[in-house]
């Protein structure tokens, strides 16, 4: 017994010395929502993995603050034909494994882009990408495609030398993308980034250390990275308040004017691009059919209101699905809460005493999702439409979406490709199986002139005339009130006063560690 | 009746009633919420679950003695503009009936499963396996499981009027072992003692026996589980409503307002997170008081031995 | 005593297939896994590929099937999550909701035995009243808000203690990450055994007190009195000796639950144990890790109750284990 105390006691000695003095100024102790699924960047289209990727790979261009596209392992580049642009790859570039960044590295990484399950829909334009020579590789597109450069930004160079041959634990190619088991992508990385994963421990912790090898000299001085997930948002920024992190994200509404007013901290909010709408099902509710309830149901939605009281402000009240800066994005188009004309026109429809429907909503999926829904129950009973509302967790809820299982249902989304076409094709393209489109359509509202005109768009390569032509669509499901738009989730980071949080994020929400600078 | 009261009145229990003044005021606060709670729509200044009465632009009020506060609403408003002290009212009234319901069905369930298994010697491994089965199947997975199932079989439509049977039905399954495990844990004890070898020499039923004879004698720890139990079942709900499976949205219990406290603690509206508390406190408090006093009570050979 | 084991042993395997069997049947409830592990823009057609190819399509029994026949093995499935073996998974996480459990029970039985049997020995007295009261505070309140409040107090306004995960651990035997015996691992412990305590204590004392309460009027009490014994031998060895009994029984059932209990707990404080490890297995319909969660907790309660009836007659002779005739 004797022994076992003086042997604790040398251990907490031990750990003692060793905590007073690892004190180290540009280690970053980061806390987020989640961690990455896996260290191969083509595993999951998601924001989660893009986050990362962002530390551990560089894309050959990256969008900046502004929202227009910065050069990283593209020094520059050029169309060279309707169908070809050109990107010339800065020259020096190590990847982790010490191997150098070359033409055949692109080459390889959209050859594996177009075999992941997640990335071959957005690849899909492409055809392949053509080595020139040792520092110059062309993208080559079926047919003239407007968002090359866009998609450049999802192009993060994996290093095939690393990813080739055969793994000994499985008996596979490294290369090769499994979701679920083990593969060796999804366990060891080689990208150009800033950061080296060092230590991970899935749902614990991962840990980044600086490549040293690094070609961007203009960057942050963060020598290591401890990501933690905190799922609960509370525990999240209590962790901030009490100091033992450095920075968080997401931050919820309800505590922003919090980390706002503490001393030490700060908090940078953007207005974000992710749409939350509320779809009304014309096939399971006849009277959505008719314009003229949806229009009521539109003008009766507060959209001010919820993003002011529901969101804390954290939300831009919208009335369509681009925001601003999409070319799609329609500037006449206002949130027209009037809860008069909404009455009227319920009277013009013939529903001047109301009805009853059913309403579903997630629950962990959107920011406040719960609560918007219930809101919205709200307001709609003072139009006498009295909504049956059931809210459950996501992992439930997409099932019950697709089922369409009650006549008004939430959806929230991200256009990935940075361009108003992509919420048309997903969101308000009549559905249909065959070709994809309007697979996220639950209100099953269809117009052939929506269609007509998101397709003449996608072959438009001229900026203008696509501008004019995706702003039309807009007004048509503003006027037709295809959906009810609620507001653009805005993005939050907060951060320790003593770092540059302000310059290293983005409407994208990926935020650029590499750059972190702590004083 | 009035013979029944004057009965009461003379009998050994109201004169300890009276003699205790902590049981005493536990049950007039115990008598105060309940009334309250079961005439919410009489008192409460607004009805929380119309909701052509809300206004979202009302969200988050302090209470009316605060700056900035509503003479509307006397302890402010929560996050949908729903004033706290009627929502509080109509949802103690929820959380009452969720609690003794589940409380019921356990007891039910569990005093017989507990008397069986502990008596009939060839039920007892089967029975107190399935509790193990029932045990490891959290609340969390049940209410998955049955919200699923009921949803299937009635709908979304008629989600909000089934949702509050439905969460006695899952807390009242879910936890139904712990009061089989107590009830038999006493009848084993019970079962060697000579008055219940003496009611076997004469020849009782094996149902009298059970019935009569060792039931009695088990209540006092299914008692004293069943105070605490009340106030579990509460918390389950509670829990369940944190995880996004307890009452709807629009029709909150006390436990999903205590719930959406937990966002509000750094948030700087206190009254969203502490009035509810505060009110669920006091409501278990009493209910746990009066059981311990009961309890006293009814063991004889404390008072009268 | 070796076939009272042995049929324990046979309860417990058969107790693992049903759960495992209503486990599976139920499993599609709670979600589609593939749904968890595509981005949003992946069709419907390929998400059936995925589907198929990872045999969920199967018909029921061909899946529970699959199941068993691995199982045997000893390979419960993979995560589609963590893409490694279940039983990998669990293993790691076990630790750290054991040593959670294991602490919260210390703190559990360190308190609820003395205020138990003092409230018990003066039961009309107002501290025995205070101790009632105070103590169902902590019942009243939902697990979570009480671990928020507790962060908020002694992390965020005082700033003693840690707000969340497990701090610094010790590897033991090759493959326990114990935060036990670093001054770090301890202080992290502090606040989730107390959240997770405070829901068990009313009900120990209340049990020990009222067990304890019996047990005093009881003959031999009465004769130990009678023989003129000093009242701390009295309460402590005559009186408290014989509530054990019940309090093991009832007692070692609830310790059992808490492991159940710890689910909200280590949410909220980002405990890495096996309790967040399920309610994510849910979030994302990581069906394999969560039915072998329950699997492994069916298994806990078999061990646990065997536990308390093997105590329960060690402790008194006259009930008979089934099976020792």
């Amino acid at each position: 017994m004797k022994r076992m105390i003086v042997r604790l006691s040398l251990v907490l000695a031990v750990t003692l010395v060793a905590w007073g003095t690892s004190v180290n100024a540009a280690t970053l102790k980061l806390a987020m929502d989640a961690d990455p699924v896996s260290l191969d960047p083509h595993v999951q289209l998601s924001a989660g993995m893009l986050q990362y990727a962002h530390m551990v790979f560089d894309p050959l261009v990256r969008w900046s603050k502004d929202g227009g596209l910065e050069p990283r392992l593209a020094e520059k580049w050029e169309q060279i034909n309707p169908t070809t642009t050109r990107f010339y790859l800065r020259k020096g570039v190590k990847f982790h494994s010490g191997n150098e960044l070359s033409a055949d590295d692109v080459v390889f990484t959209l050859a594996r882009l177009k075999k992941s399950e997640d990335y071959k829909g957005l690849f899909e334009y492409f055809t392949e990408a053509k080595a020139v020579d040792s520092h110059t590789v062309d993208l080559i597109t079926r047919e003239p495609y407007g968002l090359v450069l866009a998609m450049a930004t999802y192009i993060f160079p994996l290093d095939h030398k690393f990813y080739s041959g055969k793994d000994e634990q499985n008996g596979k190619m490294k290369d090769v993308i499994i979701k679920t088991d083990y593969s060796f992508a999804n366990f060891n990385e080689s990208g150009t980034g800033p950061f080296k994963v060092t230590g991970r421990e899935q749902g614990v912790k991962t840990t980044f250390v600086r490549f040293g090898d690094y070609w961007d000299p203009n960057t942050g001085n963060v020598s290591e990275i401890i990501l933690t997930p905190i799922s609960e948002p509370p525990t999240r920024v209590a962790a901030l308040l009490s100091g033992d992190v450095d920075f968080i994200m997401p931050v919820p509404p309800t505590d922003l004017e919090r980390v706002k007013k503490t001393d030490g901290l700060q908090l940078v909010t953007m207005s974000g691009s992710r749409i939350i709408t509320f779809q009304l099902n014309q096939k399971r509710r006849p009277e959505f059919a008719n314009a003229k309830v949806r229009q009521a149901m539109a003008y009766a939605y507060n959209n001010v209101g919820v993003a002011k009281k529901i969101m804390k402000g954290f939300a831009t009240p919208a009335a369509q699905n681009s925001p601003r800066g999409y070319q799609g994005h329609n500037a006449a188009l206002q949130p027209r809460y009037d809860l008069a004309r909404a009455k009227e026109l319920m009277k013009e429809a013939g529903y001047e005493k109301g009805f009853s429907c059913t309403m579903i909503a997630p629950n962990n999926r959107y920011v406040n999702d719960a609560k918007i829904a219930q809101a919205f129950v709200t307001m709609m009973s003072k139009i006498k439409i009295k909504v049956t509302l059931k809210t459950m967790p996501k992992a439930q809820y997409w099932d019950q979406y697709d089922a369409q299982v009650a006549d008004i249902q939430m959806i929230g989304w991200h256009s990935d490709t940075e361009d108003s076409a992509n919420f048309f094709e997903y969101l308000n393209m009549c559905p249909d199986k065959e070709t994809g489109r309007g697979q996220y359509n639950s209100g099953n509202y269809c117009n052939p002139e929506v269609d007509r005109l998101t397709l003449a768009a996608n072959g438009e390569t001229d900026n203008a005339k696509r501008s004019v032509m995706l702003r039309s669509i807009e007004q048509i499901l503003f006027d037709d009130a295809a959906f009810i738009p609620l507001h653009w989730q805005n993005l939050s980071w907060a951060s320790k006063k003593n770092m540059n949080t302000e310059e290293i994020i983005n409407v994208m929400n990926f935020p650029y560690f590499g750059d972190l600078n702590i004083q | 009746m009035i013979n029944f009261l004057r009965r009461l009145r003379s009998s050994d229990f109201s004169y300890y009633f009276f003699r205790d003044p902590i049981a005493l005021v536990s049950f007039a606060v115990l008598l105060v919420l309940v009334v309250a709670a079961f005439s919410a729509p009489l008192i409460a200044p607004h009805n929380p679950y119309d909701p052509t009465t809300i206004d979202i632009m009302d969200s988050e009020l302090p209470p009316a003695w605060a700056a900035e506060g509503s003479r509307n609403f006397l302890l402010g408003t929560d996050d949908m503009g729903r004033g706290m002290f009627s929502t509080m009212l109509y949802g103690m009234r929820i959380s009452i009936i969720i609690g003794l319901g589940a409380v019921l069905l356990q007891a039910m369930i569990g005093i017989v499963v507990g008397l069986l298994s502990g008596y009939i010697k060839r039920l007892d491994s089967i029975l107190m396996r399935i509790a193990d089965v029932q045990l490891s199947f959290s609340t969390y997975m049940i209410a998955i499981f049955i919200g699923a199932t009921f949803q299937m079989v009635f709908g979304v439509a008629n989600y909000e009027k089934i949702a509050a049977p439905l969460l006695i039905l899952i807390i009242g399954l879910a936890e139904w072992p712990q009061y089989a495990r107590t009830v038999r844990a006493s009848v084993l004890a019970e079962r060697q003692k000579e008055y219940i070898e003496a009611a076997r020499v004469i020849g009782l039923s094996k149902v009298r026996i059970m019935w009569r004879h060792i039931l009695p004698n088990t209540l006092s720890p299914v008692l004293v589980i069943s105070t605490v139990q009340v106030a579990n079942a509460i918390m389950s709900e509670a829990a369940l409503s944190f995880l996004g499976l307890g009452m709807p949205q629009n029709k909150p219990s006390l436990g999903s307002l205590i719930t959406s406290g937990f966002e509000y603690i750094f948030s700087g509206s206190w009254w969203i997170t502490i009035f509810p508390g505060i009110l669920l406190v006091t409501l278990i408090l009493v209910i746990n008081l009066l059981g311990d006093w009961v309890r006293d009570y009814l063991n004889p050979k404390l008072y009268k031995g | 005593m070796f076939a009272f084991t042995v049929r324990r042993v046979a309860q417990a395997v058969l107790v693992m297939l049903i759960i495992s069997l209503i486990g599976f049947s139920i499993k599609h409830n709670f979600g589609d896994p593939v749904r968890e592990l595509v981005g949003e823009r992946v069709t419907p057609q390929e998400r059936q590929q995925i589907r198929d190819q990872l045999g969920l399509n199967d018909p029921f029994m061909v899946q529970y099937g699959r199941f068993l026949k691995s199982a045997v093995h000893g390979d419960l499935g993979r995560s589609f999550f963590f893409k490694k073996p279940v039983t990998e998974v669990i293993l790691a996480k076990a630790p750290a909701t054991l040593e959670l459990v294991f602490c919260a029970s210390l703190i559990v039985i360190l308190l609820s035995v003395p205020l138990g049997i003092y409230s018990a020995i003066h039961p009309r007295r107002l501290l025995s009243r205070l101790i009632m009261g105070v103590s169902i505070v902590g019942v009243s309140m939902p697990v979570f808000l009480t671990a928020i409040l507790l962060i908020y107090i002694f992390s965020v306004e005082l700033g003693w203690l840690p707000s969340f995960g497990r701090g610094e651990t010790v590897q033991l035997f090759g493959f326990w990450d114990s935060g036990l015996l670093t001054r770090d691992g301890l202080r992290h412990l502090l606040m989730p055994s107390v959240a997770l305590s405070s829901i068990m204590l009313p009900l120990f004392i209340r049990l020990i007190r009222s067990e304890m309460m019996e047990v005093l009027e009881t003959e031999y009490v009465k004769f130990a009195w009678a023989k003129g014994l000093r009242p701390r031998r009295v309460w402590y060895v005559h009186a408290f000796k014989n509530t054990l009994l019940p309090v093991i029984t009832v007692g070692g059932v609830q310790l059992g639950i808490m492991v159940a209990f710890t689910i909200l707990t280590e949410t909220v404080f980002q405990w890495q144990g096996m309790g967040s490890m399920f309610i994510e297995s849910v979030e994302r319909a990581d069906t394999a890790l969560m039915v072998s969660y329950i699997v492994v907790v069916g298994f806990i309660f078999v061990v646990v109750n065997t536990l308390v009836d093997l105590i329960y007659g060690l402790v008194n002779p006259t009930v008979r284990i089934a099976g020792r005739k």
